[in-house]
């Protein structure tokens, strides 16, 4: 009976390993989609490397919006395209209102396609890096900085940029009670 | 079941008798029937919902449900089908054969194996509850994909933990299985000298205890987002609602295999019994088994080759799902080669194999068909996928179980069913569940998704068909359940190899089997 | 018995009538639709091929192999050459297949050159579409009359209403022989967007950004629906895609384009 229990004891690290590689696969996963651009999903920290160079090339940027669950907001780009140099930095900024009666708290994620491309379009600064209060009809601008990395490669298409914006007034308010 | 022998050791072990027999129980061999009977419960309370599904999909316009009570029908369906009817059926089946395949006395863990059944009817009490809340049943589906099953009522934390102690029986039940199979063997009987039926169930207890954890934490996951703030699976947190799919679907895949390795086993002891021939290639069968296992690993992101992938994906994901066919294929060459020059006949369990092999391979087929990825975004949650899964499900896992129910019961009980009665049902059967699952083919291809209340009218013709089918099927079960009663009902005239070419050492022991299968282990050479 | 053969008769007759017995995959009017169309019929095809074979094997064995024929078993039950050939042979038929499915796969994810750009965003239980560069857009969702007549008891009679479950109040219009970018998202829950004819489906996903291309060849109406479960209604939220020659759709533009202007005024 020695040897069933050994048999047990194996299975049941099994068991616990698995459960503990289900919660392994968050980050693996994030790492995976930050690699093969699975997704879209950019660098959720801004960049502060100095490695880009200026290249004498030139693409074009789309600029999306979307308000998560129709919430009350205004949320829209001050430009919708632009052309950019690679590897030099570039300011815009999106227009966001509060059309509700109260405070607000949002926070925007961001979403590039292809989405092969997202790790070549870095962030230096992106107000999705941080969350968001706006007062009842406040209208705000959110700024972003960027620069395409001149790693990029070449004879690709438009890329195109998606902020989705989500209030998360609930949760934020739920959380200050706590 | 095996009233005078129970009698006799009822004496020797000083057991209760009636009800606590069953809830104390700790014999395999009860256990094993108190897991089938359970499992032909759940099916026909499954069956129910799908005849309600169909009902309501008889034509086109809403007659009998609303949309939100359609959606809770089929996740209930696919859960209770899954968790209540199959897989306690293939654990009934391998409690009832394992030790006498391998000639052990029992299980080695059968106080453990008490609790993994016990767990069973709390569990479906539990989930089965929830469609009488007011805000209703869970009905994101039985995937859960979040952020729809975010949005489910009050049920989903009852959902949740029914599951969780779903999972847990099957870990239980799937230890149990490994630590008897790895220690219990009769001296002599080597791992490739072991009957396929016992490779193919050590494999797929090996898959429970590596995919169902995985499932456990992805569920939690979903409960802690609900509940407790966290945000693996919603955008605004940094989450990803694609990760939960691909949490899930690396249980999934595994778990579509859990049901289906078992039914190898059952077909590939059942062929030769009929075909009075060796299995053809035992050892590609078993590298054939393990492989597909293998595999099942690595696949699991062509259930969601839509959610946009990178392209590098997209073909890795299909060039493993294709691989899959080989060893699958190897199995039906087998089993085609076990056949071929033999001295067949043809009874029940027999015909039940065959139409496994036939209705199998087709749906092995269709499923060919979805692997191949730009033809699967055309494919993807329309009725041909539902086609494809009910035909490995139905006339694949069922037809499975039912052949060996036919098979082993002259050894269970001591008693032979009626022949004739047992070809009528298999008949039925077969042309009915033809009736209902091949018609979804044309639907899905012309274009009906699936999961819907209601369709548009080119469709009624063949949903028509199928709904005529899916009546029949059910009601050929009836006829199952009067063959089983009958078959209790008649005297010991079983003989100990019941059947002419049937090998292994559960012929050796007497018909019924006695309550402790071998107290002294049978010598293997 | 004259009037039971006359009722079967007519009964028959109404079923014909709106019975197209489609049994198989309509083919598209779009290069990615037709990509999928080809490789579908070709691996049908294969299948069928391998399906012949093995079952014509498998009932030669059961009729000529049978005990009551007299057959007596023989007792071979291994041959490392015959396995190795049918592990080998199927695995050489997969090469074949994964060839011009993965040339496919890459024609489809190529979104270059797009003239247009199309955003459909999921709702429950609409879409919303947003015409990127010609700054039109509007929700499209299932049209009064399906509407009211999917009810439950309702009393309508659904085969007497027009396109039913696939009619929308406002169409979505694309211009023919231009390549058309689709960008998918959701507000809400995961949604997927399939017209069968010009494209395969994708997944909207609430927070983060699809796309897949199409570029329609014949000017017409197709009709699809929402893919992905998304809640009570998923059944009720379909897609029309309307096709017209390009100077049609530049009209259109100019049409809709002031109606958004005077909206925004508001």
């Amino acid at each position: 009976m020695k040897s069933v229990k050994s048999t047990i004891t194996k299975l049941s690290l099994v068991v616990v390993a698995m459960y503990g590689f289900s919660y392994a696969l968050v980050p693996i996963y994030d790492t995976f989609c930050e690699i093969t651009g699975l997704n879209g999903k950019t660098n959720e920290v801004a960049y502060t490397g100095s490695d880009i160079e200026k290249e004498n090339r030139f693409i074009k940027i789309k600029f999306i919006s979307n308000v998560a669950n129709s919430a009350p907001l205004y949320f829209e780009p001050a430009v919708t395209e632009m052309v950019v140099q690679v590897g030099k930095p570039y300011n815009t900024h999106y227009v966001m209102k509060n059309n509700s009666t109260k405070q607000l708290h949002t926070t925007a994620s961001p979403s590039v396609t292809p989405g092969k491309f997202a790790e070549y379009f870095k962030k230096i600064e992106c107000f999705c890096f941080n969350q968001q209060t706006i007062d009842s009809g406040e209208v705000k601008d959110l700024g972003i900085q960027f620069v395409v990395d001149n790693d990029l490669p070449t004879n690709i298409g438009d890329i195109v940029l998606s902020y989705t914006m989500f209030d998360i007034t609930n949760k934020v308010v739920e959380a200050d009670k706590l | 079941m095996s009233t005078n022998i129970d009698h006799i050791k009822e004496e020797h072990h000083h057991q209760p008798s009636g009800l606590m027999r069953w809830i104390t129980t700790t014999n395999h061999k009860d256990i094993g029937s108190l897991y089938l009977w359970f499992s032909l419960l759940m099916f026909f309370i499954g069956g129910f919902m799908a005849l309600i599904i169909r009902a309501e999909l008889f034509q086109p316009g809403l007659q009998l449900v609303v949309p939100g009570f359609f959606n809770q029908m089929t996740t209930m369906h696919a859960l209770i089908m899954i968790f209540g009817a199959l897989m306690p059926a293939f654990v009934g089946l391998a409690n009832w054969q394992l030790p006498m395949m391998i000639g052990a006395p029992d299980m080695a863990l059968p106080r453990l194996n008490n609790w993994s059944f016990w767990i069973l009817p709390f569990a479906f009490t539990m989930l089965l509850s929830t469609l009488f809340f007011e805000s209703g049943g869970p009905a994101a589906g039985w995937t859960l994909y979040p952020p729809l099953s975010l949005q489910g009522g009050n049920s989903m934390p009852f959902v949740i933990f029914s599951l969780h102690l779903l999972g847990a029986s099957s870990i239980l039940g799937a230890i149990n299985v490994i630590a008897t199979i790895l220690n219990m063997r009769a001296p002599g009987m080597t791992l490739m000298k072991m009957p396929i039926f016992v490779w193919t169930w050590l494999i797929t207890a090996f898959l429970l205890i590596a995919a169902m954890p995985v499932l456990a934490g992805a569920i939690t996951m979903l409960l802690t987002d609900r509940f407790y703030g966290t945000s693996f699976f919603t955008a605004a947190g940094g989450g990803d609602p694609v990760l939960f799919q691909h949490i899930f679907w690396f249980f999934g895949h595994p778990e579509v295999y859990i049901l289906i390795l078992p039914a190898f086993g059952i077909i590939s002891t059942i062929i030769p019994a009929f075909s009075r021939k060796k299995l053809f290639g035992y050892d590609s069968m078993v590298y054939a088994t393990a492989s597909i296992a293998l595999l099942s690993f690595i696949v699991w992101a062509h259930h969601m080759f839509t959610v946009g992938m990178p392209l590098a994906g997209e073909i890795f994901f299909m060039f493993t799902t294709m691989l899959i066919a080989v060893p699958t294929g190897v199995k039906v060459f087998n089993w085609v080669a076990t056949m071929w020059r033999g001295s067949m006949t043809f009874e029940t369990p027999m015909l039940f194999s065959l139409a496994f092999i036939i209705l199998f391979t087709i749906g092995g087929f269709s499923g060919l068909m979805l692997a191949i990825t730009p033809a699967d975004f055309q494919y993807h949650d329309t009725y041909f996928v539902v086609a494809h899964f009910h035909y490995v499900l139905v006339p694949g896992a069922i037809f499975a179980v039912i052949a060996a129910v036919y098979y082993w019961l002259p050894k269970w009980t001591g008693k032979m069913y009626n022949e004739t009665l047992g070809k009528v049902h298999f008949w039925m059967t077969t042309v009915f569940v033809n009736i209902t699952f091949f018609p979804m083919h044309f639907v899905g291809l012309a274009g009906m998704p699936r999961r819907i209340p209601d369709y548009a009218v080119q469709f009624t013709d063949f949903n028509m068909i199928a709904s005529i089918g899916a009546f029949g099927f059910g009601l050929s079960q009836l006829l199952f359940v009067y063959i089983l009663f009958q078959t209790l009902r008649q005297p010991v005239t079983a003989a100990d190899k019941s059947w002419e070419g049937a090998e292994g050492l559960e012929w050796t022991l007497p018909s019924p089997a006695p309550y402790h299968s071998f107290d002294t282990p049978p010598k293997v050479d | 018995m004259n009037r039971l053969s006359a009722l079967i008769i007519a009964s028959l007759a109404s079923i014909s009538s709106f019975a197209d017995w489609e049994v198989n995959m309509p083919r598209g009017v779009s290069p990615t639709a037709n990509a999928a169309y080809d490789l579908h019929m070709l691996i049908f095809y294969i299948t069928v091929v391998i399906g012949v074979i093995v079952f014509g094997v498998m009932f030669y064995s059961i009729f000529h192999h049978r005990k009551s024929k007299g057959a007596k078993p023989a007792s071979f039950h291994e041959s490392t050459t015959v396995e190795v050939i049918w592990t080998v042979i199927p695995f050489v038929i997969l090469v074949g297949m994964a060839v011009p499915a993965t040339k496919t796969l890459i024609m489809m994810e190529d979104t270059r050159d797009s003239e247009i750009t199309l955003k459909v965003t999921g709702y429950q239980w609409m879409w919303k579409y947003d015409y990127v560069e010609d700054n039109v857009s509007f929700f499209s969702k299932l049209d009064n009359k399906s509407n009211e007549a999917r009810q439950l008891g309702s009393k309508i009679d659904v085969k007497k209403v027009d396109n039913y479950l696939l009619n929308v109040d406002n169409e979505v219009v694309l211009p023919t022989d231009t390549k058309v970018r689709i960008l998918l998202t959701a507000s809400d829950v995961i949604h997927a967007w399939w017209v069968p004819e010009i494209t395969g489906k994708k997944d909207a996903i609430p927070g983060y950004i699809n796309e897949l291309w199409v570029d329609i060849k014949k000017p017409g109406v197709y009709r699809g629906q929402c893919t992905e479960l998304c809640g009570k209604d998923h059944g009720f939220m379909p897609i029309v895609v309307r096709a017209v020659p390009k100077q049609e759709y530049v009209k259109w533009v100019s049409l809709n384009q002031k109606n958004r202007v005077a909206d925004k005024s508001e």
